[in-house]
C-alpha cells in the first residue's frame, strides 16, 4: 500500500522555546507536573496561577501564547467560566491557544458556539505525546487562520470572509473549521440567508450537534423563529445535554411571545450547568416579568452568588433581586441583601444609586415616607452626578414618588423612561400600570403618549427624508431624536445610519463622524449583540477607509 | 453530614483521574540511566500505568453504558493528526524495544467525523496488545474502505487465537488476567458510530500478525 509520510517537519514553524504559556489548576501537585510535561518538549516560559482570580490578573499583566486551564478550580470560578470572561473582556484573542484540561468527556457539549469553546479539550489522564501534539495541530491551526483572525480583529468582516472563502478552496484540512467560522461572519454582517445555506452545507457532511445550533441561530435572525424552534428542539432530544441549546431556544421562545415556553426551557438549561452566571440572570428576568417571583428571586440570587467576582455581575443585578424581593413585601430579605452587598454597591455611583432607590422604596413600604423621600432625593443628586441605573429601577423609583405625592417628579422620570424606549411594550405597560394604580390613569396616558410621540414624530420624519434623499435634514431631525432619547438603542442606531449615509455622499465631516462613534458604542451598550450593530460598524470602517480616517483603536 | 452518593462517586472519579495522571507524569518525568535493570523498571512502571487508566477508562464505559448513554460526540478531525499522536505514544511506550510505523492512504480525507475520545480509547487499547504481543513491530494506519475511514493498528505477532477471531466472546471474565473487554468495547464503540443508516464495524484478521480495523462510515 502507498503511504504517505507523516512526519510534519514543522520544527521550523513551531518555537516552543518561544512560547509564553499559563498553566491554571488549583491543585499545586498538578500545576508542577504539567509544567514538568510542557518542558519535556521545550515549553519552558511558564507562569503557574491557582484560581480563575490568580490567572485573569496574570494575564492582565502578561501576554501569553497558550493557556492551558483545568476546568474544576475548586471554589470561585471554573475553567469555563474563566474563559468566557477573557473572551469577554477581550483580555485574551483569537491567536491565543486556550486548551481545557476536564476529567469528563461530556463536557465538551457544553460548549457549543466558537466564542464560548476553547480550542481542544484534554481529557484526565493524558500523555504528554498526547499535549503535544493537540498544541501543535492548533498553532498549525491558527497559523493558517492568520490572516482572517488579523481582518477580523481590525473589524474588515469582508476581508476575514474572503480568507475563509481562500481557506476552503486551499485546505481541506481546515474545511470545517473555515466553515464555522465564516458561517459566524455570515450572521455578524447580517447575511442571515447565506449563513442559513452555510450550516445546510455543513450538516450535509454530517449533522454536528454546533452546526445545527448555527443553522437555528441564522433561522432566529430571519425572523423564521417556528423552524428554529423545531430544529432546536430536535437537538436538544439527540443531545440533552447541549446547555446552549437551551439558552438559543428560550430567545426564539421570547421571539414567538411565549415567555412561559421561555422560562421552561431556560430552567431545563439551568438544571444542567446553573453556572453560567448570565443563564441565571436571563432565567430572573424571564420569570420575573411572567409574575413568577418565587423562580425570579432564586435565579437572580444564584447569579449573583455564582458571580460574585465576575465581570457579568453589575449593581444591576443586585436591584433585580431586591426589586422581586420588594415585591414580595420581604423587607428583612431586601435588608440582608444590601448589607451583604454593602460593600461593592457603595463601590461605584451606579451601586450608590440601586442602593439609594431600593432603601427609599422600602422605607416608602415600611410606611416611613419621610425617611423614603430623603433616599429618593440622594438617588436623584446621584443620577444627576452622571450615574445611572436601567430603566426598570427608574420606574420603581417614579413609582415611589408617586406614592408618596411627588407626582411631578414622578412624570418626569416615566416621561424620561418611555422616551428611551417609546418602542418596549413591556416597559410602557409597566408604566402603565403604575398609573393605573396610583388613579392616575389619564395623567399617565397622556404623559407616555406625549414622551413617545415627539420621540417618534422625529425619528419617523428623519427616516423619511432619508428615504427621499435629503441626508442632511435627516441628520439634523435624528440628532434632535437622540437628544430627546440619548438611552434609546433604535433611534441611536438609525441615527448612526443616516450620518454614514451622509458622509458617504456629501463629504467628511469628521466632528459628526465622532458623534455617530460615540452614539454606536452607545447603542452597543443599551442593546448588546443587536443583529443591526456589526453592520453599522462595517459601515463606518468603510467611510474611515474611504476618507483616510485611521481609527483611535478597535473597540 | 450526609452524603449524596452520586455526587462522592463523581469526586471519588476526579481525584482518582487527577492522582492517575499524576503518577503517570512522574513515571514520565523519571530520567533513564542506560542500564537495563533501571530503565526496564521503570518502562514497565509506565506500561502498568497506562493499562491502570486504561482499566478505569472502561470502568468508566461499563458505568455509562448501563445507564444507557454511551453516545458518541462527533465533530470533525484530521484522521492524519490522529495517527500521528498515536504514533506518538506508541513509540514513547515501546521506548524502542519495537519498531512504530505509521501511514495514511493516499485517498484518506482530510477530515472525518468521529468521537475522537472514544476512537482514541479503543485504537490506544490495541496499540497496548499489539506492543505486548508483537515480535518487532507494529504498524498504525489510515486508510478508506468503500466510503469508510479505516484506522489499523497490526503487528507481527503469532495472530489472534482462533476464538477471538470467530466472534467468541465468554461472558466470564478468562484465562490469562485478560478480561477480553478491550476487543468487547472498540467493537461496540465502532458501532455506535452510525451514520446516514450505515453503522461503525471492528474488523479482526490474522495476516503475518494480527490485524486490528475499526471502520467508520
Ligand atoms: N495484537 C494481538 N496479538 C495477539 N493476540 C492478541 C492481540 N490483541 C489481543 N489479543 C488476544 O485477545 C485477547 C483479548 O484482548 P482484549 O484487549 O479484549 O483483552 P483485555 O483483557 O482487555 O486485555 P489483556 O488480555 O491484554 O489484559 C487477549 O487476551 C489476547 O489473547
Amino acid at each position: 500500500m502507498a503511504q504517505n509520510a507523516v512526519n510534519r517537519g514543522n520544527d521550523e514553524l513551531i518555537n516552543y522555546a518561544a512560547l509564553r504559556a499559563l498553566v491554571v489548576d488549583d491543585y499545586p501537585g498538578m500545576r508542577s507536573a504539567l509544567k514538568l510535561t510542557l518542558s519535556n518538549f521545550g515549553v519552558t516560559k511558564i507562569q503557574m496561577a491557582g484560581s480563575a482570580t490568580e490567572a485573569i490578573s496574570r494575564i492582565q499583566n502578561n501576554t501569553f501564547d497558550f493557556i492551558l486551564c483545568d476546568f474544576n478550580l475548586g471554589e470561585g470560578r471554573d475553567g469555563q467560566q474563566l474563559l468566557e470572561e477573557l473572551r469577554h473582556r477581550g483580555l485574551i484573542n483569537l491567536d491565543t491557544v486556550f486548551i481545557m484540561v476536564t476529567a469528563e468527556s461530556i463536557y465538551e457539549k457544553v460548549a457549543a458556539t466558537a466564542e464560548l469553546a476553547p480550542d481542544d479539550y484534554m481529557i484526565k489522564p493524558f500523555s504528554a505525546e498526547v499535549l503535544r501534539n493537540r498544541l501543535e495541530s492548533i498553532l498549525l491551526r491558527k497559523l493558517a487562520f492568520k490572516e482572517i483572525y488579523r481582518h477580523f480583529k481590525e473589524h474588515d468582516l469582508v476581508a476575514a470572509l474572503h480568507g475563509c472563502d481562500r481557506l476552503i478552496d486551499s485546505k481541506p484540512k481546515y474545511l470545517v473549521d473555515a466553515l464555522r467560522f465564516k458561517g459566524e461572519l455570515l450572521n455578524a454582517l447580517g447575511r442571515f440567508e447565506e449563513a442559513e445555506a452555510l450550516y445546510r452545507q455543513i450538516i450535509n457532511m454530517r449533522a454536528i450537534p454546533w452546526a445545527r445550533l448555527g443553522l437555528a441561530n441564522a433561522l432566529h435572525l430571519q425572523k423564521k423563529d417556528a423552524q428554529a424552534e423545531e430544529e432546536l428542539r430536535d437537538v436538544l432530544v439527540q443531545a440533552p445535554e447541549m446547555v446552549a441549546a437551551y439558552d438559543m431556544l428560550a430567545n426564539v421562545c421570547l421571539a414567538r411571545n411565549d415567555s412561559a415556553g421561555a422560562q421552561a426551557v431556560l430552567e431545563q438549561g439551568v438544571a444542567i450547568s446553573g453556572k453560567t452566571v448570565r443563564r441565571q440572570q436571563k432565567l430572573g428576568e424571564i420569570a420575573h416579568a411572567n409574575g413568577d417571583l418565587e423562580s425570579a428571586r432564586k435565579a437572580y440570587a444564584t447569579a449573583l452568588d455564582k458571580g460574585r467576582h465576575s465581570v457579568f455581575v453589575t449593581p444591576t443585578d443586585y436591584g433585580n433581586l431586591c426589586q422581586v424581593q420588594l415585591e414580595q413585601g420581604d423587607l428583612k430579605a431586601v435588608a440582608e441583601t444590601l448589607k451583604n452587598a454593602k460593600n461593592i454597591l457603595q463601590a461605584s455611583t451606579d451601586g450608590q444609586l440601586v442602593m439609594a432607590v431600593v432603601q427609599g422604596v422600602a422605607q416608602q413600604q415600611a410606611g416611613k415616607p419621610e425617611e423614603a423621600d430623603k433616599f429618593l432625593r440622594e438617588a436623584a443628586r446621584l443620577r444627576s452626578d452622571g450615574a445611572s441605573a436601567d430603566a426598570p429601577l427608574l420606574l420603581k423609583m417614579a413609582e415611589t414618588w408617586m406614592a408618596g405625592g411627588q407626582l411631578e417628579a414622578a412624570d418626569s422620570l416615566i416621561n424620561e423612561v418611555a422616551r428611551n424606549a417609546h418602542d418596549s411594550d413591556v416597559l410602557l405597560e409597566k408604566a402603565k400600570q403604575i398609573y393605573l394604580a396610583a388613579g392616575r390613569e389619564d395623567v399617565g396616558a397622556s404623559n407616555l403618549k406625549a414622551a413617545t410621540a415627539d420621540v417618534r414624530k422625529l425619528n419617523n420624519e428623519g427616516v423619511l427624508l432619508a428615504q427621499k434623499g435629503e441626508y442632511r435634514q435627516a441628520v439634523d431631525k435624528l440628532l434632535a431624536a437622540c437628544h430627546e432619547a440619548p438611552r434609546n438603542p433604535r433611534i441611536i442606531m438609525n441615527a448612526v445610519w443616516v450620518v454614514l449615509k451622509c458622509i458617504d455622499l456629501e463629504g467628511m465631516d469628521e466632528e459628526l463622524l465622532e458623534q455617530a462613534r460615540r452614539y454606536l458604542d452607545e447603542a452597543a451598550r443599551q442593546a448588546p449583540g443587536h443583529s443591526r450593530i456589526a453592520g453599522l460598524r462595517l459601515h463606518m470602517k468603510e467611510i474611515e477607509n474611504k476618507f483616510g480616517i485611521r481609527r483611535r483603536s478597535a473597540t | 453530614m450526609k452524603f449524596d452518593s452520586n455526587d462522592l462517586y463523581a469526586s471519588l472519579m476526579h481525584e482518582l483521574k487527577n492522582h492517575l495522571g499524576l503518577l503517570a507524569m512522574t513515571i514520565d518525568s523519571i530520567p533513564l540511566q542506560n542500564d537495563p535493570a533501571h530503565d526496564g523498571v521503570v518502562d514497565d512502571a509506565r506500561l502498568l500505568c497506562q493499562r491502570v487508566v486504561e482499566r478505569l477508562q472502561q470502568a468508566l464505559l461499563i458505568y455509562k453504558a448501563a445507564n444507557g448513554q454511551i453516545k458518541p460526540s462527533i465533530d470533525a478531525y484530521s484522521p492524519e493528526d490522529l495517527v500521528r499522536e498515536l504514533r506518538d505514544t506508541a513509540v514513547s511506550l515501546a521506548r524502542g524495544r519495537l519498531e512504530v510505523h505509521c501511514g495514511i492512504a493516499p485517498e484518506t480525507p482530510a477530515i472525518a467525523f468521529f468521537d475522537r475520545t472514544l476512537i482514541e480509547m479503543a485504537l490506544i487499547n490495541a496499540i497496548h496488545n499489539a506492543l505486548a504481543y508483537a515480535r518487532t513491530a507494529i504498524w498504525i494506519e489510515a486508510g478508506i474502505e468503500a466510503g469508510r475511514l479505516t484506522l489499523t493498528v497490526r503487528d507481527d505477532s503469532e495472530g489472534f487465537p482462533e476464538p477471538i477471531l470467530s466472534g467468541y466472546t465468554s461472558d466470564a471474565p478468562n484465562r490469562s488476567g485478560g478480561t477480553g473487554l478491550g476487543l468487547h468495547f472498540a467493537r461496540m464503540i465502532a458501532e455506535t458510530h452510525v451514520n446516514q443508516g450505515r453503522g461503525g464495524e471492528l474488523r479482526l484478521a490474522n495476516q503475518n500478525g494480527a490485524v486490528f480495523c475499526v471502520l467508520l462510515p
